[in-house]
């Protein structure tokens, strides 16, 4: 019993000093992985707008895993293409390029899926080259990426801090409810 | 005879309390994302060291940084009423966004991916974005198939109230790349006071 009592007292005395040493502690890691699909339902289409004789692709999460994906952009005049599953889970991805004679304006482009649903993005034709010759808007200022919620006190690890202190109360409460009972401590 | 020993339930006791004690104060730490040293920083005069032929435009579809083990989606991303660059949904803490209406990763100009550092849960996908070196590499997963490779060149702070637009987005002869997260010093009041931003360019493709 003797040995009992002395377990206890060093357990109080390793365990306050415990709370005066500073814990490492690695940083967290909690990098699922997920995917950003867009719109099911819809056909990106990029760039939207085009000069006579530029390459577009087109994308889209709109069809199953098991659905094979055709295109169609005959609308502009460049014909069927295929649509092929990407790295990236679910879409499928196709290009054309747009005949050097397209004529400016807006054109359906479209595609089906296997199982019968059908998809549309509009791209528009114009005659000034807009990619190279375009002046792009550049963001302006600082971006707003952060609220400082790394920055906080861990909510599960808090409670299972205090789970754990729950536990060693009770063990506490029991072991002195024994020694009042005289039970050999 | 009793079940428990008085020995085994001290142990119990003993671990509990050690371990509570543990999880509470490390858990009441506070976990500020790491930041770059002065040594990341751009070296005295600029040079532009000659990088890859451009690829073709190509909107990107993934972002990967192995050394600071960032693997996560892009979305398109564009400007607020303010004319700064927008974000992706803080929800999604595996989730960053490139900028849509400018030059796609890959091509000849200055392409731009933000992500956030954390959100109200905890750390996000650019969480340790600080504590890239000069030198790492940066895989932008193209939706034509093509991975673009990008070397960093320099990570540097940026105070909010003195951003360098020109630096950061400007245009460039050659194809580059920004990778931008909430950084520099955080007040409860106003939030993180600036950004890290990451510097690389076009080194292949594959």
């Amino acid at each position: 019993m003797r040995t009992a009592r002395l377990l206890t007292g060093t357990a109080l005395a390793v365990a306050a000093a415990g709370l005066a040493a500073a814990p490492a502690y690695g940083a967290a890691s909690g990098y699922s992985s997920a995917s950003a699909s867009p719109d099911p339902g819809s056909l990106e289409v990029y760039p939207a707008t085009v000069a006579p004789g530029a390459e577009v692709i087109v994308n889209t999460a709109a069809c199953g895993v098991e659905d094979t994906v055709s295109g169609d952009a005959g609308a502009v005049g460049a014909g069927a293409f295929t649509l092929v599953p990407s790295a990236h889970e679910g879409n499928a991805v196709g290009q054309f390029r747009v005949p050097p004679s397209a004529q400016p304006g807006t054109y359906e482009i479209v595609a089906r899926c296997s199982s019968g649903t059908r998809m549309a993005g509009d791209l528009v034709i114009t005659l000034t080259s807009t990619r190279e010759g375009r002046q792009q808007v550049h963001p302006r200022g600082s971006v707003k990426t952060g609220v400082g919620g790394a920055l906080g006190p861990d909510p599960v690890q808090t409670a299972a801090g205090v789970a754990a202190l729950a536990v060693a109360a009770a063990g506490g409460t029991w072991l002195l409810h024994r020694r009042a009972r005289g039970d050999g401590i | 005879m009793r079940r428990f020993s008085n020995i085994s339930i001290a142990a119990v006791t003993a671990v509990a309390l050690l371990g509570g004690a543990w999880l509470l104060r490390s858990g009441a730490e506070t976990h500020a994302p790491p930041q770059p040293s002065a040594a990341q920083a751009r070296a005295g005069a600029h040079v532009d060291r000659p990088a890859a032929a451009p690829l073709p435009p190509s909107p990107p579809d993934r972002v990967r940084i192995p050394s600071i083990r960032v693997d996560a989606p892009l979305t398109g991303l564009g400007l607020t009423p303010q004319g700064s660059l927008d974000v992706p949904p803080a929800a999604r803490n595996n989730l960053a966004g490139w900028y849509e209406a400018g030059t796609t990763p890959g091509e000849k100009g200055t392409a731009i991916v933000a992500g956030h550092v954390d959100n109200a849960e905890g750390p996000a996908v650019f969480y340790r974005l600080g504590a890239l070196k000069k030198g790492s590499t940066i895989e932008i997963e193209r939706l034509d198939g093509t991975v673009a490779l990008f070397s960093v060149d320099a990570i540097e702070v940026y105070d909010a109230r003195d951003f360098p637009d020109e630096k950061v987005y400007g245009a460039a002869r050659r194809p580059e790349l920004r990778v931008i997260t909430c950084g520099g010093g955080y007040s409860a009041a106003t939030g993180y006071q600036g950004n890290v931003v990451v510097f690389a360019h076009l080194t292949g493709s594959r």
